[in-house]
């Protein structure tokens, strides 16, 4: 990885015009903020994306998957140099890279990963062998045809990771565990010899649960290098510099199973009430797009066939001599727009005669939540998306576009989820950082950052 | 009831009329004073609230001027009048500045709102920027510096609030700015309130009655469903309304209501202010009035009592002095006299009662004088007539002896033997008469001891026991009340009145008869005071001048009667203290009654026999 990511590092460094033109050089420690405040260092199986894409970036740093995807979904190599799948898609050969060794020393074997990957997939047929002295093979069979497994096996919660005494994971990535503590901090020590080379970094200190205003005023004060940003928040200042990602998570309208919404004409109406523009462009200050599917237009291409208008006599037409119950809409008080946006959408349902009461407590019919779209395989995070809000999984009768529109549309058939918006993840960092990049999906390349005062580190 | 009775009735009566109508004209009076000193309280309660809502106004107003003017304000309005497009999207820079400036000026609701009436940032719920402000073009009046109320749409419900305009006029498009403040509680509490007076707020904001909106110091006012008539009447007519609502069965716990209609600019209702005033005072008051009326006028009343009790023994004291008099005389008493005391008519009246009574002393004095020679006359000839009886056979025989010696003298000495026997027979015969005449003048005085009259009645039924075993036609009915008292007399002399008595019947029964004897108690309250003896035949019977004469001396309805037996039964009761009667029906019969007193008190415990 490392051999393709300097040069390319190098050319964006260059591009970017940074005073920089300083070389890269060892040493440093990068100081990162987090909003979550994990108490395990473990994927969280549903999460905010917040939680999410955090737990990602951490494990990231400290394991490998056998392979990556890239923003156009092709598989690139990782711990696997190599891997080849038959035309069912059902059986699956890996070529690993030889001598790989835990951080322990453990050797990172074709048996430890299929151990590894045979614990979070106990449905597959995992097998190691070594197919040549220099090289381990390892073969996957599944039951049923899996044409995304390798963007399943991109995914952060498929990190061949082992656990030591202590629970904390062991990986083969460019950074090991040096102390954690529960929801507050993570310090990562480089890994020496790592088998994809050593990260310029020698640490990296990770402060949990800071209010991305706290990681602001935190970034503009130089206490932190790197913090997690709204997607709108565009800084003015010169040494701080923002990236945002593809849309990789999904902002929607998500009805209760006991909702007092029963009837679809409520939920219909509801989504024609809602005007998503004012939304789009105040609230969130235009770094949302509007949807009314789950799959981003940069995954699918026909985001477009989901209509968005806002159509208020539709909805009142819906609700014409019908008595509705008032409805309870909550959200997440950790997301700084999330109470905006609900009001605005109670405001909206008003229009058309509905009644929407945002609340924090009491029973909900609604909820506004925000999912990670974790892969940008489309099948794959249709189903991720599915699974997180407890929808029925999509049926997908082949592997076209069309195919994957009719699972989708089959999902929102019932408006049981309104879909309002495809939002990225941006974050910041202080003008010290090099190396900065923009990550398209959502993983931060903090492995590949160099800190331009390493030898001159500010003071705490 | 008496005379003096019922001249405390009267004085009373005449008290308590006066101090109830005292206390129903106080009460009257501080009634009419505490309704228009409430009235007076309400008033001013409402006057310090239009005071207080000028105040707030001016205030409201200053403050969205201030605001209005402010540099933040007019540099939006210059930005706002370079964009082409003011509406929506551009709004994204000022989302939170309406906040802001409310949290500086202190205002509740804020909202800067762009030419066409679209919302640009809004305090009060910032999600509402691209709405439009309806207040605007109601607005665009009192722009120049009017306040007005308004029902103010917020994400948890309508509220009502206190609301200024004003626009800042940076290039050709004015920016307005629309503040305002809450009218609740909090304003409530601004107002200084009178004790004994609450104030509420009634924010007229759906289209029913909704007890929620009800609101006081405190928040959702208590008992609000009592008020909703009340507020009801005032959204029906849109008018000031008033009235009473009864807490408690406790008529203290009552308040009285006005209720005052509060306006938006096209004069929709917008609010009720009710200022309750509570009832308590007026009516402890009340009672106190009443209960120191209760007091005075019992007083009163006692004091009535009393001087009347004085007044009408002054004014009585003569009336009754006769009226005792009068008693006595009834009683027989004729040397009764009243003191005259006075020369008014009761003086009068007892001047003339005196000379009455004299006048009947002197006419019953000469009764006993007639009586008295009536008696000498009767005495005179029943002594001529027993006297004369024997008298005649003496001189007989004094004439056959002096005819004897004359005409035959040896006939003499045998004449002269028989008639000494006849001359010492009559002399005795008149020794008898004279004897009886001393012995009725001799009647010893009784020897009281406690007697019990049954037995002497059974003694008089056993001596006279021969008697009536001969006479077997008469048939003896004894009637004896049992567990007769004992009385206090002389059982010697009872037992003689109650034989002669007994002898009377029996004589007045020749052809036989019933002959009943009954003893009878009679009791005063709980005590046994007398007995009574009744002794009845079957007789004859009595005329009514016969009886009337009766228990003269010497009168008798028999054929060889001295006419002193009844006299002696009479002298004997009349000594024991009490008294004899007769009732007598010709051809039916006769019953002599006695009553007698039994001297001392004797306890209840007798049945009728």
């Amino acid at each position: 990885m490392r051999q393709i990511a300097f040069p390319l590092l190098a050319l964006i460094s260059l591009a970017c015009a940074a005073p920089a033109a300083t070389r890269q050089h060892y040493g440093g420690t990068l100081r990162v903020a987090m909003q979550s405040a994990p108490m395990t260092l473990v994927m969280p199986a549903s999460s905010t994306p917040t939680d999410y894409w955090d737990m990602a970036r951490v494990l990231s740093l400290v394991g490998d998957n056998l392979v990556r995807i890239d923003a156009e979904g092709r598989p690139q190599s990782a711990l696997a140099l190599a891997w080849q799948g038959d035309s069912t898609a059902r059986h699956w050969q890996f070529t690993l890279h030889h001598g790989v060794k835990f951080h322990d020393g453990t050797p990172a074997s074709a048996a430890a990963i299929a151990q590894t990957l045979g614990a979070l997939h106990p449905d597959w047929n995992i097998r190691a062998s070594a197919s040549s002295p220099n090289a381990d093979s390892l073969t996957i069979d599944t039951e049923t045809s899996t044409p995304s497994l390798l963007a399943e096996l991109a995914l952060p919660r498929n990190l061949i990771l082992t656990r030591n005494a202590a629970g904390l994971p062991v990986g083969t990535g460019p950074f090991r565990i040096a102390e954690f503590q529960p929801g507050k901090l993570l310090k990562l020590a480089a890994s020496e010899d790592c088998w994809s080379g050593r990260p310029f970094l020698d640490a990296i200190e990770i402060e949990f649960g800071k209010s991305l205003r706290d990681q602001a005023v935190a970034l503009e004060l130089g206490r932190s290098d790197v913090i997690e940003a709204a997607p709108q928040a565009a800084s003015t200042s010169p040494r701080i510099r923002t990236s945002s990602s593809l849309p990789v998570e999904l902002m929607a309208l998500v009805f209760a199973s006991n909702s007092k919404a029963q009837d679809v004409r409520l939920r219909q109406a509801l989504a024609f009430s809602i005007d998503r523009k004012p939304i789009q462009s105040v609230l969130l200050k235009g770094a949302a797009e509007p949807t009314a599917g789950i799959l981003p237009n940069w995954m699918t291409g026909y985001g477009s066939a989901f209509s968005t208008r806002t159509n208020v006599q539709r909805a009142k037409t819906l609700l014409a001599d019908s008595r509705q119950p008032p409805l309870a809409l909550s959200y997440d008080p950790r997301d700084p727009h999330a109470q905006l946006i609900a009001e605005r959408i109670a405001l909206n349902a008003r229009e058309a005669g509905i009644t929407v009461q945002v609340s924090l407590s009491g029973a909900e019919d609604i909820r506004l939540v925000r999912i990670a779209l974790p892969s940008p395989d489309p099948a794959l995070s249709l189903r991720e998306t599915a699974r997180q809000l407890a929808l029925v999984s999509p049926v997908l009768h082949g592997n076209t576009v069309e195919d994957l529109f009719q699972a989708e549309h089959a999902l929102l058939d019932d408006d049981s989820v309104i879909p309002l918006f495809h939002l990225p993840i941006a974050s910041a960092a202080s003008a010290r950082v090099r190396g900065w990049v923009s990550d398209q999906l959502g993983l931060s390349n903090l492995a590949d950052l160099w800190l331009e005062d390493s030898r001159l580190e500010a003071p705490r | 009831m008496s005379f003096r009775q019922k001249l405390l009735l009267l004085f009373a009566s005449t008290i308590l009329l006066c101090v109830a109508v005292m206390s129903v004209s106080v009460y009257g009076t501080m009634r009419q004073s505490f309704e228009q000193a409430n009235q007076d309280r309400a008033n001013s309660v409402a006057a310090q609230f239009r005071s207080e809502f000028q105040r707030r106004s001016q205030d409201v107003a200053r403050k969205v001027e201030s605001i209005a003017a402010s540099e933040i304000v007019q540099r939006m309005a210059l930005e706002i009048n370079r964009s082409a497009s003011s509406v929506g999207g551009d709004a994204s820079g000022y989302l939170s500045e309406a906040r802001t400036l409310a949290t500086q000026q202190q205002l509740d609701f804020l909202e800067l709102v762009d030419h066409q009436g679209t919302i640009l940032s809004s305090a009060q719920w910032q999600a509402k920027f691209g709405y439009p402000e309806s207040a605007i073009s109601a607005a665009t009046g009192p722009a120049d510096g009017g306040v007005f109320l308004k029902r103010e749409e917020l994400p948890n419900g309508p509220t009502l609030g206190l609301f200024a305009v004003r626009a800042a006029h940076v290039g050709e498009q004015p920016l307005f700015v629309i503040g305002g403040e809450r009218l609740d509680q909090g304003f409530l509490s601004t107002l200084d309130i009178p004790v004994g007076t609450r104030v509420l707020l009634y924010q007229n904001l759906d289209a029913k009655w909704n007890p929620q909106s009800l609101r006081d110091l405190n928040g959702p006012a208590a008992g609000a469903d009592r008020i909703a008539p009340l507020v009801g009447k005032v959204r029906a007519t849109g008018q000031d309304a008033e009235g009473v609502i009864h807490w408690t069965g406790d008529s203290a716990d009552a308040e009285v209501f006005h209720a005052i209609p509060l306006t938006g600019p096209n004069q929709q209702l917008l609010g009720v202010l009710l200022v309750a005033s509570s009832r308590r005072p007026l009516i402890e008051l009340q009672r106190r009035v009443i209960s120191t009326a209760m007091l005075v006028g019992g007083l009163g009343i006692l004091v009535a009592v009393l001087a009347s009790l004085w007044f009408a023994a002054r004014v009585t004291r003569p009336v009754i002095s006769l009226a005792e008099a009068a008693r006595r005389v009834a009683a027989g008493d004729l040397s009764a006299k009243v003191e005259v005391e006075s020369s008014d008519e009761l003086g009068e009246l007892a001047t003339s009662f005196n000379r009455m009574t004299e006048d009947l002393l002197h006419q019953k004095d000469r009764a006993v004088q007639a009586e008295r020679v009536a008696a000498w006359r009767e005495l005179a000839r029943r002594l001529a007539h027993e006297l004369k009886n024997p008298l005649f056979p003496l001189q007989v025989t004094v004439e056959n002896l002096m005819r004897a010696k004359e005409k035959s003298p040896e006939m003499f000495e045998k004449v002269f033997h028989e008639s000494t026997s006849t001359l010492l027979a009559e002399i005795n015969n008149l020794k008898t008469i004279i004897g009886r005449f001393s012995e009725f003048s001799k009647m010893p005085q009784p020897q009281r001891q406690p007697t019990q009259v049954n037995d002497v009645l059974r003694s008089v039924l056993r001596v006279f026991h021969a008697q009536l075993q001969e006479n077997n036609r008469i048939t003896v009915h004894t009637e004896l009340a049992d567990s007769l008292p004992e009385i206090q007399a002389d059982p010697d002399l009872l037992h003689r009145a109650l034989s002669n008595l007994v002898l009377n019947a029996i004589d007045a029964m020749p052809q036989g008869g019933d002959l009943t004897l009954r003893t009878t108690a009679f009791r005063a309250g709980e005590f046994i005071d007398r007995v009574a003896i009744s002794v009845s035949d079957t007789g004859s019977g009595l005329t009514p001048e016969e009886c009337e004469r009766l228990f003269t001396p010497y009168y008798t309805t028999k054929q060889h009667g001295t006419g002193l037996g009844l006299a002696i039964v009479q002298s004997v009761v009349s000594d024991h203290g009490g008294k004899i009667s007769v009732e007598s029906t010709q051809e039916k019969g006769t019953t002599f009654r006695i009553e007698l007193p039994c001297g001392a008190p004797q306890h209840s415990q007798v049945a009728q026999g």
